[in-house]
């Protein structure tokens, strides 16, 4: 090949570099390892984790365990599948194109609106994302969101804010329910604002039960309403669409996905079907069309002149890798699933959580949860009255073998010592009265 | 190429109506573009200014899509806005298929006509641009 | 040519299930126990109904109608398609991978954060900077993310009036749109007739208003930007951050280094360079790696060390950080599988894997310059790297037929389309990445394929017109599904009426 090129040897090719800049020593990187060792390396390296499957954990707060059917993952393995690129050849990529439709359509299906992109990166950037949007078609620049969510997706939309300058202002809440404030809403809303971010369920595990009047105030503002969900509630509860959300974002992992230390996630992003609002829309969209000759139908790229790749500055967002791969998963889950597979998940989920709180409640010092509302499948645990550290708790119960709940002290002070847990189908009754049963030991011990 | 219209180098074109002036882009320009998909409109009742070197949001008329590209009509004339082709919401192919005619963009009121047709071609002059471009 | 791609009339998982049965909804005992009211319950969810064997089915034949890397070449200009090893995807799926969750104590999930701090050490060598953040998901948000540290860092030194940002006009799309969506006003600035940034333009562009220059190096065109220590020079007398788009790494990973040219700001496509699967579009992986001056900018929480209880965690005391880009720390997933990669290959493999890819690139490209029908816009003087940038302008002026009629016909050949109608600077571009995953042999086909196709242009230009033909399906109406978008199953049952 060489002389054919014409060169003498392969450093001939790499002339055009100055000599200034050359690296004249190998790379200090470790020398290569057969297939074999690699894999002995990093199994041990690895082992140091201890996975959930070894231990009792109560963990979510925005990523999910549930159990994944053995088929949903071997056809997410497929080869054709995982090493394809963007289908930018539609003809030699029907499977993805279609799946991907199929995503967008079992989506759309759950959250009650009609367009649903080919995936974002995870819940916290398709908020960012969602917050642009709603900049970009009311022209205005306040962004609301509840006090009470996620720190990581507040961070997130607050990078995302700082380019065109939004500023993102904050909804108190009931200190008896954890509703939000609806004067509140009413209030900021007269102040020029371009969205209302609500959860559903929130970020502690309960349900907004004003939705309805929250979209009214938003929409008589001229504002758009933008929901976040957790989309396993969906099986049970009320679609976002149906309640006047414009944008429902949220967290896909739950569908298909496994945890993996939180990444990679699959951003959902949704919104109605008013071409006002999927002109502004970020990311890829999948769409039905024919062959020319009208004859077959098939699936391709559509509305692309939104994209990085062809309006460049002007794009509606600059995302180009995507998470597709996991939304394809989620296609599978979804579809193994159906209506009432969901459904069932969904109630485990529920009826779990409720088991643990009548359960952990009735624990002397504990209480569970904080705020009086109806709960989807997480929880608030408060232990001011043990007088133990919500951390304290904790690492007493990973003594024990039990991942306890992620503290809130940091970001909610007012909230004491109080720790977020998570219940799913993967929670048997035993695991939950094991839960009990520990803490009554450590707090009783205490005593 | 029609008689009687005033051209710009960005393929816009001009034709005055009494006191309005209509506006459209060139069969060059949907040719080079493709299938049109998409055609955005301005509001009516704002201000625009002519096209210059240093193009600003103010001399923007609108975009034209096809599935691969996106193309910026830019205001031949500085006024306002009267009125745009509201049926090119259902149909953009128009611009593809009558360019000069029924894929007309919109109606300006210009606010300096005769200084600034000075700035702009007639149909010779195109012509003899266009074949520079090839 | 003997390819042809399965070809099933495979309905939409909807029109296999039996439509339009109710959800059933939950009892009374059951909403009694969960004490969730009626009111907030959904009224129906019109999922498809189907059987496992069913969905596998389904699925496993719309798979065979998808092209990937495994069924063959992927030529894909400025993707860098190369082999995904099977190793890298199994460690991924360990338990002690996929099961740890990111707010588990850090003493349970050492393991996890040693493979992340140990991957930054391996990439920052690689890039020559000083540290790496691993939290990026892709290339653009890495740009995004890039760009964040820019602004922060131009505050730090109160010179917030450093609002532009340069850009070539050879640059993927998403430099334009990162650079935006900051908040930067993006200044393009021309190539000269070498097919390399305009030097003279560049200088008249820099002022005490410049934020930073974006630039991939090699570039699009597969070009090594060979006045690179004259730009990096330019800017940064001028005060201005060096921005270097990763994604053409793989042409000269151990042959030189970006930090070594001179760029503050390096972002890693794991998944091109690092052969992570695509998965049809992602996940990916876009880490960044920046100079000493830069760190205190990067996003929280960054993973250290501590040496004296050799243990390892997360530090989110940085009150100069920019935040964060993301909910938790990044594709964990993918990261695991560059680490094996970076392992399996070492400092050698690494090395080996640039030159043969730019070996591969340049033997297409030597192969292809005598071709009546393609030819070299650029430089054809000097070697390009890893991938090489074709215009089939004379075969178009010659017959009519694109270079999409070209890229379509390709697949009749069995080989996927390279990159065509990018960078726009070359008009009727074909930008062609072997990767250094491909045997002579198979370049020799996809050479012999594009010389094939140029006969066929000129004795029978209706077969590329019409093409292709051999795969799942004919070419498609791209213009209908933008003019009339169907984008779900509801929303084409609601159209239909």
């Amino acid at each position: 090949m060489l002389r054919e090129i014409g060169v003498a040897s392969i450093d001939d090719l790499f002339v055009d570099i100055p000599e200034k800049i050359r690296l004249k020593r190998p790379l200090k990187l470790p020398q290569a390892m057969s297939e074999l060792e690699v894999k002995r390396h990093m199994k041990a390296m690895l082992a140091k984790n201890k996975p959930f499957t070894q231990m009792l954990s109560f963990l979510g707060g925005g990523a999910w365990s549930h159990y994944i059917p053995s088929h949903v993952r071997a056809l997410t393995q497929r080869s054709e599948f995982v090493t394809s690129y963007t289908p930018y050849q539609p003809e030699v990529s029907q499977g993805m194109l279609q799946t991907l439709f199929e995503y967008q359509s079992m989506v759309a299906e759950l959250v009650e609106l009609d367009v649903v992109n080919a995936s974002m990166y995870d819940w916290a950037s398709a908020l960012g994302e969602a917050a642009l949007m709603c900049a970009r078609i009311t022209h205005r620049k306040r962004f609301l969101i509840p006090k009470l969510i996620s720190p990581g997706r507040r961070a997130t939309l607050q990078t995302y804010a700082v380019g065109p300058g939004l500023e993102v202002a904050e909804i108190g809440y009931d200190r008896k329910t954890g509703q939000l404030d609806l004067s509140q809403i009413r209030a900021q809303l007269k102040k020029d604002t371009a969205g209302v971010y609500v959860e559903n369920p929130s970020y502690l595990g309960f349900l907004e039960t004003q939705v309805e009047e929250i979209a009214n105030a938003v929409h008589k503002a001229g504002a758009l309403f933008v929901v976040g969900v957790n989309p396993i509630s969906l099986g049970l509860l009320k679609a976002p669409g149906d309640y006047g959300a414009d944008i429902v974002v949220g967290e896909g992992q739950p569908l298909g996905n496994p945890v993996s230390f939180g990444g990679p996630c699959l951003g959902i992003f949704a919104c109605r079907s008013e071409m006002k609002l999927v002109r502004q829309m970020p990311g890829r969209l999948i769409g039905m069309t024919t062959t020319l000759d009208g004859g077959k139908r098939g699936y391709c790229m559509a509305l692309a002149t939104r994209e990085q790749y062809i309006r460049r500055e002007q794009a509606t967002s600059n995302i180009c890798t995507n998470n597709s791969l996991c939304a394809v998963a989620a296609a599978f889950y979804l579809a193994s699933l159906g209506p009432q597979g969901l459904r069932k998940v969904a109630e485990r989920c529920a009826a779990n959580a409720s088991y643990a709180m009548k359960k952990l409640n009735a624990i002397h010092g504990l209480e569970t949860p904080i705020f009086d509302a109806p709960h989807f499948n997480e929880f608030s645990l408060n232990c001011d009255d043990t007088h133990m550290s919500i951390e304290k708790l904790n690492s007493k119960l990973l003594k024990r073998g039990i991942q306890g709940g992620i503290p809130l002290r940091g970001e909610f002070p007012e909230l004491g010592e109080t720790g977020l847990l998570c219940t799913t189908e993967l929670h048997s009754r035993e695991c939950i009265d094991h839960l009990a049963k520990t803490l009554k030991e450590i707090v009783g011990g205490k005593r | 190429m029609p008689e009687g219209l005033y051209y710009t180098r960005e393929h816009e074109w001009v034709k005055l109506e009494g006191n309005l002036a209509r506006v459209g882009v060139t069969d060059y320009a949907q040719d080079k573009l493709g299938d049109v998909v998409y055609v955005e409109l301005s509001e009516v009742g704002k201000q625009v200014k002519q096209l210059a070197e240093s193009k600003a949001k103010e001399m923007e008329l609108g975009a034209v899509e096809s599935i691969k590209a996106v193309s910026t009509v830019h205001s031949p004339l500085s006024g306002a806005v009267k009125e745009t082709n509201a049926t090119l919401q259902e149909r953009p192919e128009l611009i593809n298929t009558s360019p000069y005619n029924e894929g007309w963009i919109c109606l300006i009121e210009p606010r300096a006509l005769e200084a600034e047709l000075k700035n702009l071609m007639d149909a010779k002059a195109y012509a003899e641009y266009l074949k520079g471009l090839e | 040519m003997n390819y042809q791609q399965a070809r099933w009339a495979e309905p939409l998982i909807f029109e296999l299930s039996k439509l339009g049965r109710a959800w059933p909804p939950p009892s009374e005992k059951l909403l009694k126990s969960v004490n969730i009211p009626k009111k907030l319950l959904r009224r129906r969810l019109e999922l498809p109904e189907v059987s496992e064997p069913q969905v596998v089915r389904h699925y496993t034949r719309l798979s065979q109608m998808n092209w990937g890397v495994d069924s063959g070449f992927y030529p894909l200009g400025s993707c860098t398609m190369k082999y995904n090893p099977k190793i890298c995807e199994e460690l991924a799926g360990l338990e002690t991978v996929a099961c740890i969750h990111p707010h588990q104590s850090e003493d349970t999930v050492q393991g996890a954060l040693e493979l992340m701090y140990k991957l930054e050490k391996y990439l920052a060598e690689i890039a020559g900077v000083s540290r790496v953040t691993l939290h990026p998901s892709a290339g653009a948000h890495g740009e995004f993310l890039g760009m964040h540290i820019i602004r922060a860092y131009h505050r730090f030194k109160e010179e917030g009036q450093r609002t532009e940002v340069i850009v070539p006009d050879s640059a993927h799309g998403t430099n334009f749109a990162s650079a935006a969506m900051a908040g930067f006003n993006v200044v393009v600035v021309p190539s000269d007739v070498r097919g390399r940034v305009d030097l003279d333009a560049l200088k008249n562009a820099v002022s005490d208003r410049t934020a930073a220059l974006m630039l991939t190096n090699p570039n699009t065109l597969g070009l090594f930007e060979d006045q690179i220590l004259e730009i990096t020079d330019i800017f940064h007398s001028a005060g201005g951050i060096l921005y270097h788009d990763g994604a053409n790494l793989n042409g000269i990973m151990g042959k030189t280094r970006p930090g070594d040219m001179g760029f503050d700001i390096v972002h890693y496509n794991l998944h091109k360079t690092f052969s992570t699967p695509h998965g049809g579009g992602g996940p990916g992986s876009g880490p960044i790696g920046v100079t000493r001056e830069l760190e205190r900018f990067l996003p929280v929480p960054v993973v250290e060390y501590d040496q004296k209880h050799n243990r390892y965690y997360l530090d989110y005391d940085r009150p100069d950080s920019i935040g964060k880009i993301n909910g938790f720390y990044g594709n964990f997933g993918v990261l695991v599988k560059a680490y094996a990669y970076i392992l399996l290959m070492g400092a050698d493999g690494l090395t080996e894997a640039a030159e043969t890819a730019t070996l591969n690139a340049n033997y297409i490209m030597r192969k292809l310059l005598g071709v009546k029908g393609y030819e070299l816009k650029f430089d054809s003087e000097r070697p390009c790297k890893h991938e090489v940038a074709f215009s089939a302008e004379p075969l178009k002026r010659e017959t009519g037929v694109t270079v999409r009629d070209i890229a379509k016909r390709l697949l009749d050949y069995g080989v996927h389309a390279p990159t065509y109608y990018f960078p726009p600077i070359v008009p009727e571009v074909l930008m062609i990445e072997p990767t250094e995953t491909e045997p002579k042999e198979e370049l020799d086909h996809f050479v012999d394929a594009l010389k094939a196709i140029v006969e066929e242009a000129r004795s029978r230009p209706e077969k590329l017109r019409t093409a292709p033909h051999a795969t799942a399906i004919g070419r498609l109406d791209e213009v209908k599904a933008s003019r009339e978008p169907v984008l779900s199953w509801r929303m084409h049952r609601r159209l239909k009426g």
